[in-house]
């Protein structure tokens, strides 16, 4: 009796997944064809103030420009890159994204399998060996890092008086999140930003080996500011949060990293050091469309505007002139090639 | 001549720092410990804070108001527990195994309501208002050297969790409910034999560990933070059952025992700013976890669980 049971339901879902699939197929068959753009998130999700975030952006970006029509699927587990990717493709969309270093080998294995349609992934490298239908887009997270040194640096010392935010002791602090390469960039840039302007400056930094944990992130950055850090740089993503909430809560201020942060606390954010991934997602699907797209890797740095520091919002009044002045001379020093800034600790002696 | 500068921060911000991280340890560990002194085996402390906190950011978030955040957490953390209470002792399921499912299952629940109720995963909007606003200084204890800035100028929830070891030392010492519960982990025939409810007891003991839990939980998303993140608790209710276990089942050595491992954190911070050792910071980052694992291997032997811990109690009637 019991196994009649299974089997009446084991036809049953059957035959429902077979109508389900029918009329899926007819629904295409009626649609027409319009350029579609889609990505699909890494188990972050949307919602993460970061990478996901920014690439949704760049694809609102797309349909409000280009007219396109967009797509998104979140992956919940990591066992969904795959088939979220390729059922994009399967979708008819022209280029699909994967976004984040986690979808590295899902990526890689959709573009193989679909010829056809045009990936691209965020943070992932493409070799030699990779399909030509794939993108890698790469940031140069170390020039955002290093101009965002560049005001610290300068905030910290020279022009201390400028709020009661800042003290005389001349330190500055960084909490960075799981130590991995765009995190040792952002950090490694950073210092060497403030060493240009203020070689004297102490520059504290601890790993706190998590990107969700808000309480390590908090009493790093409690840690840092005992001991006279007055600006706090965060690569740490959502353990970030506990470090801006610490500065709000001490009085000192914070730099946001990847999308500009001052709407988290816009009286503590003195600036963010952004990588606009919005603006490189645009430009890829931008050659999709224009048949311009090739394979390989994109690094995206200052001279494509991708990379670089956000507004200073509230802090506008308080940031004097002169540094204002320094960070664009800086930035345009950057852009000639004329600074060279190291990418890892070993680098820098570290 | 090594440079011994570092050595500024063996300070008073390093012990405040240590009993702002070990609350949420020593509030799962005291639940924990009432569990367990009552018979029930308890690992779901790390998914019954994420519950605590996820409902205590919502409700302070919703309503703008951090206390009915606390209640609410609290609230959750012990309706949740429930769930291991039914499990362990009506349906008479393997303790670990209701445990695992309970912590699972709790970061597959924050996760939809995260979208259901703020439209994203991830992280919650911050709330308005939040209990660290709420910071009190006792008067004239406060101005005690060291010891005042460490236990008293603190926030609501660290004085709630000061005043629950306290108390629970006592209620498990002294009353009769606390001696029931003990009972019903040593030798739960025998308080059957003497009319009361074993059952009961349990149920009792799983709810007052599901409240502290969530209580540790709402610690972290409204007055550590301000916003819930998934995945907050980063494996703190799992060093709580550490910090029980080395701590011996009573209520005090929970609490000293999860000072330990608070104390191990905050010290790991401060010797990375200083850069004391040259060493890889994964290093630096494990050391809390060597230091728990250090700690249960060298105490345990010590530390005597109760005897009916994890065992299974059926009453077989005779008239069914």
């Amino acid at each position: 009796m019991k196994k009649g049971m299974k089997l009446a339901a084991l036809v049953v879902a059957a035959a429902m997944i077979l109508t389900l699939a029918s009329c899926k197929k007819e629904e295409k068959k009626t649609e027409e064809k319009k350029f579609m753009a889609a990505m699909a998130t890494d188990v972050g999700g949307l919602g993460d103030k970061s990478f996901n975030d920014g690439a949704h952006q760049g694809l609102e970006m797309v349909r409000e420009k280009l007219g396109a029509d967009i797509k998104v699927v979140e992956s919940k587990q990591q066992t969904d890159y795959v088939p979220n990717l390729i059922g994009l493709a399967e979708d008819g969309s022209d280029i699909v994204f994967a976004v984040g270093f986690l979808m590295e080998q899902a990526v890689k294995e959709a573009a193989k399998n679909n010829p056809d349609t045009k990936f691209a992934g965020i943070d992932i490298w493409a070799g030699d060996n990779d399909p030509a239908n794939f993108m890698g887009i790469l940031y140069k997270e170390h020039e955002s890092g290093y101009l965002a040194g560049v005001v610290a640096g300068m905030m910290t010392k020279e022009h201390s008086s400028a709020s009661p935010r800042f003290n005389d002791k001349n330190v500055v602090g960084v909490v960075l999140g799981m130590f991995i390469p765009p995190v040792e960039k952002f950090e490694v840039g950073f210092i060497q930003g403030v060493k240009s302007v203020n070689p004297d400056c102490k520059v504290l930094s601890v790993t706190t080996g998590s990107f969700v944990d808000q309480a390590k992130g908090k009493e790093a950055a409690l840690a840092m500011i005992e001991q006279g850090a007055d600006i706090v740089f965060q690569v740490a993503g959502l353990t970030g949060l506990g470090v801006i909430q610490a500065c709000k809560e001490k009085g000192v201020a914070a730099i946001g990293v990847d999308v500009d942060q001052s709407g988290v606390a816009p009286d503590t954010v003195l600036t963010s050091a952004v990588k606009q991934i919005p603006q490189t997602v645009f430009l890829a699907v931008e050659s999709v469309k224009n048949n311009t797209f090739t394979g390989g890797t994109k690094v995206y740095g200052i001279e494509d505007d991708a990379t670089g520091i956000s507004p200073f919002h509230d802090f506008e009044s308080v940031v004097p002139q002169a540094v204002k002045e320094k960070v664009a001379q800086v930035a345009a020093d950057m852009k000639a090639g004329k600074i060279k800034i190291e990418t890892t600790r070993a680098a820098l002696g570290m | 001549m090594p440079d011994w500068t570092f050595l500024m921060f063996l300070n008073t911000d390093l012990l405040v720092a240590t009993v702002r991280l070990s609350t949420p340890i020593t509030l799962a560990a005291l639940g924990a410990t009432v569990c367990e002194k009552a018979g029930v085996v308890n690992i779901a402390m790390e998914g019954i804070m994420i519950i605590g906190a996820f409902f205590a950011a919502v409700t302070a978030f919703y309503t703008g108001n951090p206390w009915l955040g606390l209640a609410a957490g609290v609230a959750a953390g012990g309706i949740y527990s429930l769930i291991h209470a039914v499990a362990t002792i009506s349906l008479h399921l393997d303790h670990v195994v209701s445990g695992a499912v309970l912590n699972i299952l709790a970061f597959g629940i924050t996760r939809y309501l995260m979208v259901l109720f703020f439209g994203h995963p991830g992280t919650s909007d911050a709330i308005p208002s939040f209990l660290g606003d709420y910071q009190f200084a006792v008067p004239f204890l406060s101005k005690i050297p060291v010891l005042g800035p460490v236990f008293f100028n603190q926030t609501p929830i660290i004085y709630i969790s000061f005043f629950l070891v306290i108390f629970l030392s006592w209620f498990l010492k002294y009353t009769k409910t606390g001696l029931h519960i003990r009972a019903a982990g040593e030798h739960p025939l025998a308080l059957e034999t003497i009319g009361v409810s074993v059952y009961r007891i349990k149920y009792l003991a799983v709810f007052i560990s599901g409240l502290a839990s969530g209580l540790a939980g709402a610690y972290l998303s409204i007055e550590n933070n301000v916003s819930f993140t998934e995945g907050m608790t980063n494996g703190k209710g799992f060093i709580a059952l550490a910090a029980m276990i080395s701590g011996g089942w009573s209520a005090l050595g929970s609490f000293l025992s999860a000072l330990f491992f608070g104390f191990a954190d905050a010290l790991q911070v401060r010797l990375q700013i200083f850069r004391v050792f040259h060493v890889p910071e994964e290093l630096f980052i494990i050391f809390p976890y060597a230091a728990t694992i250090i700690a249960v291997a060298g105490l345990v032997k010590r530390s005597r669980p109760p005897k009916a811990d994890g065992v299974d109690f059926i009453i077989e009637k005779e008239n069914e």
